[in-house]
C-alpha cells in the first residue's frame, strides 16, 4: 500500500445507511486525512447522503467527533443521523 | 454487584433489572421505562425499528453513569437497558433504574439518564405506519 494513504473503515447508520443502500465502507484517503476528507469520499461515492451534509454526526473509533478531527490508519468512522430523540 | 449497561434484541426484563441492582442499603428506587407509542402526529404506528451502534452505545451508556456518578455522588446503582430490532406497541424500548438511599436522588438521576441517554447514545428509530415507514430525525446537532 502507498504509504501516503490511509485506509478507513466507514459506518453508516439509520437513514444514513438506507440512503447509500450501504452500511460499512472501505476508504483509501490520502494522508494527512481528516474526518471531513472521508465525508467528502463518502458523498461522491453515494450522492444521496448529500440531505445529510447539515446534520450527520460522526464517531471515530466509537467516539463522538468533530468532522474537522484527523484520521488515522484503520481508524473506523461512523457516520449517522443525530440519535433518535422523543420529546420530553 | 456492580452497574448494569446492556443492549438486547429480547425483551427487557424490568423487574429482572431492578431485583439486580437492589442492595439492602437503598431507600429508593427509580424506573424509568420508555414504551412505545401506539401514534405519531395521529399516524397510527404498527412497530418501531430500533437501530445501535452496539459497542458505542455501551460505551456511552457506561459515560452516563460516570456523569450521574459525578453529580450525585449518593446514588447506589444504575442500570441501563437499550432493546432494539423491531418493537410492538407498549413494549418497552428502554429501561432505566437508580437506586440511592433516599428519594429525591433517584428521581433527579434517572431523569438526566434518560435525557442523556436521548442526545449521546448511537441508537435510531423508524416508524412503521399502516402506508408506510419513516426514521425518527432530531433536527438539534450534539455536534
Amino acid at each position: 500500500m502507498n504509504e501516503n494513504k490511509i485506509r478507513v473503515t466507514v459506518l453508516l447508520f439509520g437513514a444514513c445507511r438506507e440512503a447509500a443502500g450501504m452500511s460499512e465502507i472501505e476508504c483509501l484517503l490520502d494522508s494527512p486525512a481528516t474526518a471531513a476528507g472521508a465525508w467528502a469520499e463518502i458523498k461522491s461515492r453515494y450522492p444521496a447522503l448529500e440531505r445529510f451534509e447539515r446534520s450527520a454526526l460522526i464517531a471515530i473509533n466509537e467516539e463522538h467527533a468533530r468532522i474537522d478531527q484527523p484520521l488515522k490508519d484503520r481508524d473506523t468512522l461512523a457516520i449517522f443521523p443525530p440519535v433518535s430523540g422523543g420529546q420530553i | 454487584m456492580e452497574d448494569i449497561f446492556e443492549i438486547t434484541r429480547e425483551p427487557i426484563d424490568k423487574t429482572g433489572l431492578e431485583q439486580r441492582l437492589l442492595t439492602g442499603s437503598a431507600g429508593a428506587i427509580v424506573t424509568f421505562d420508555g414504551v412505545v407509542r401506539n401514534q405519531t402526529r395521529a399516524r397510527p404506528v404498527v412497530t418501531l425499528q430500533y437501530e445501535a451502534y452496539e459497542p458505542m452505545a455501551v460505551k456511552e451508556m457506561r459515560r452516563i453513569g460516570i456523569e450521574i456518578r459525578e453529580r450525585w455522588p449518593d446514588v447506589e446503582r444504575i442500570g441501563i437497558i437499550h432493546r432494539f430490532g423491531e418493537l410492538k406497541v407498549s413494549e418497552s424500548s428502554v429501561v432505566i433504574v437508580v437506586t440511592s438511599p433516599h428519594r429525591r436522588v433517584a428521581f433527579e438521576a434517572c431523569h438526566y439518564a434518560i435525557d442523556r441517554l436521548k442526545q449521546t447514545v448511537p441508537i435510531w428509530k423508524k416508524e412503521v405506519f399502516e402506508d408506510g415507514e419513516e426514521w425518527v430525525e432530531e433536527t438539534e446537532s450534539i455536534r
